[in-house]
């Protein structure tokens, strides 16, 4: 059943724990038609989300509904939507034609030289269609796999990590793709640990970090609050302590501290104003400076920052 | 159903596992000839052929070992892979995709069994081991079923099923059941060993003493295959697919 003009995938309170470790926790959020990007650093649980909204995983607890219904064991629903799995695992022994009219097959499509022609054509791998997957790219190998889970064109298209491998020009090829399906109604949920991944495509991100959802909706309210967070900064410099007294009286700087090593720890909000007047602030100092350099820069950090607003 | 069973048989029949297979069958077929050539009609050798050859190395070593080989690779290589989901994510049930699997093993594992038991008993009784022959390849068709079941259903539940495989066959099989008689109602090679003496008690009759009645043979196989076929069903219903 079609859930009209309600969500297409409801997630309410759901937690999925191994043994004593807890994979995600209490997680809700619902998907719309449309593009919609679930983002987070790897190891964060969107995989582990992916694969209970798939039924590939038990829910621990909670609920997990797709077009209204359970998807775990359902195989009737398996029709109505298509999976791509985060691992670029294939048979690598069948061409690339055999593995998506493998995919049709299983789905039970009417015409399977029809639909796998169609979906071959949409990744645009005709020309490879009668090489072995193992002889593929890596971008190539995804492509594929995206024909296969969409041979039967389902109403919910759910890829994890899909453009992994990817070049941009097939990066751009698939945008187009993933706008014309969600312009015919569909739902396609995209998780990717990539930021501008995300930013380009969805129309609504979830952002997930440490198995939670920190954040959902408009992407732009998310990237304000990831540009928005403090910054730190290691500044090496020929006379730190003197340079640290001109920096204490930047509005832009929350704090400054002298690191054993004899580098500066700079904290602070906006990192723009500070580079821009850093180099400045230490020739009026008459101190030389030897590097700038972030410390907390990496997407973990970023996405950890969001957690802990 | 036969696409998934297609699947099996192109994953299953590798060039390399195929050579395997064919090579290991092909050894007491090549011993017994050379046997025959050498001994030609002296009178023990019957005896000992069945001993050897069919009890001893066809029925307690080959046989586990190219089923365990094709067997354990069913749902072993989809899990290594990380192919499964192809197959989990589809409108099939998984009965459809268990039936195939097993079936995979068992039709490139029985012939090449059943072609080289019955070379082996023909090399060595002549015209005259017709019978023999068709009671060593029903045996040896029985002991394929049944280890397939519980090779497949291993390829299920564990990364190291070879290891569970040859525990199984060179600790409960070899070992335990050798030393425990009782045990021989839960061993594959003593269903296997009842089926060939019950349909043969003659050629067969040195495997007489200890050997289950056909019946017995018959109803434990039939028994420990389908409980293994049905906890594979059940596994793959109830796993979280990675």
């Amino acid at each position: 059943m079609t859930v009209a003009n309600g969500p297409t995938i409801q997630v309410e309170g759901v937690s999925k724990w191994y043994g004593s470790v807890v994979a995600v926790n209490d997680v809700s959020f619902e998907v719309y038609p449309g593009i919609t990007g679930l983002l987070g650093p790897n190891g964060a649980g969107k995989t582990t989300l992916l694969h209970m909204m798939s039924g590939l995983a038990k829910v621990s607890k909670g609920e997990v509904r797709v077009l209204g219904q359970p998807p775990r064991g359902n195989h009737e629903l398996y029709r109505r939507i298509g999976v791509m799995s985060e691992h670029e695992a294939v048979y690598t022994f069948l061409t690339g034609r055999e593995l998506v009219e493998l995919a049709a097959r299983l789905q039970g499509v009417e015409d399977v030289r029809a639909s796998v022609d169609w979906a071959i054509d949409t990744v645009n791998l005709a020309d490879a269609q009668h090489r072995t997957l193992g002889t593929y790219s890596r971008g190539m190998r995804q492509r594929m796999r995206l024909a296969a889970a969409m041979v039967h064109d389902p109403e919910v298209l759910i890829l994890d990590e899909p453009l992994n491998g990817t070049d941009p020009r097939q990066r751009l090829e698939f945008e187009a793709l993933m706008r014309e399906l969600a312009a015919r109604g569909r739902t396609i949920l995209i998780s990717s640990h990539i930021l501008e991944e995300v930013e380009t495509l969805a129309s609504k991100t979830l952002l997930i970090v440490s198995g939670k959802l920190a954040a959902s909706g408009d992407y732009r309210a998310i990237r304000r609050k990831l540009d928005d967070r403090p910054f730190k900064l290691r500044v090496v410099s020929e006379e730190p302590r003197k340079l640290a007294a001109a920096l204490v009286g930047v509005e832009a700087v929350d704090s400054v501290a002298v690191d054993p090593d004899g580098s500066l720890i700079v904290l602070t909000s906006n990192v723009g104003e500070l580079q821009g007047s850093i180099a400045k602030l230490a020739r009026d100092a008459a101190v030389r400076l030897y590097r700038v350099e972030p410390l907390d820069d990496s997407l973990e950090s970023v996405f950890s920052y969001v957690v802990e607003r | 159903m036969g696409t998934v069973f297609r699947l099996t048989l192109r994953q299953l029949a590798s060039r390399r596992r195929l050579a395997i297979v064919v090579l290991l069958a092909a050894i007491p077929v090549g011993l017994s000839a050379l046997v025959n050539a050498f001994l030609g009609e002296e009178e023990d050798f019957t005896q000992g052929f069945v001993d050897t050859m069919v009890n001893a190395m066809l029925v307690g070593l080959i046989l586990p070992i190219v089923v365990m080989t094709l067997a354990t690779s069913a749902f072993g290589n989809e899990l290594e892979d990380r192919t499964l989901n192809m197959l989990v994510l589809k409108p099939i049930s998984r009965l459809a995709i268990v039936v195939p699997k097993l079936l995979g093993s068992i039709v490139i594992a029985a012939p090449v069994l059943v072609g080289a038991t019955t070379a082996v008993v023909l090399i060595a009784l002549g015209d005259g081991g017709v019978r023999a022959a068709g009671a060593a390849s029903g045996a040896l068709l029985v002991g394929v079923v049944t280890y397939a079941a519980i090779f497949t259903w291993a390829g299920l539940i564990t990364k190291n099923a070879l290891a569970f495989a040859l525990v199984y066959v060179f600790l409960w099989e070899a070992l335990l059941v050798g030393f425990l008689p009782g045990l021989r109602f839960v061993s594959i090679r003593s269903y296997t060993v009842g089926v060939m003496h019950g349909l043969d008690d003659t050629t067969f009759a040195a495997l007489g003493d200890d050997a289950l009645t056909l019946p017995a043979a018959l109803a434990g196989a039939g028994i420990i295959s389908a409980v293994f076929f049905l906890l594979t069903v059940r596994r793959l219903r109830r796993m979280d697919v990675p």
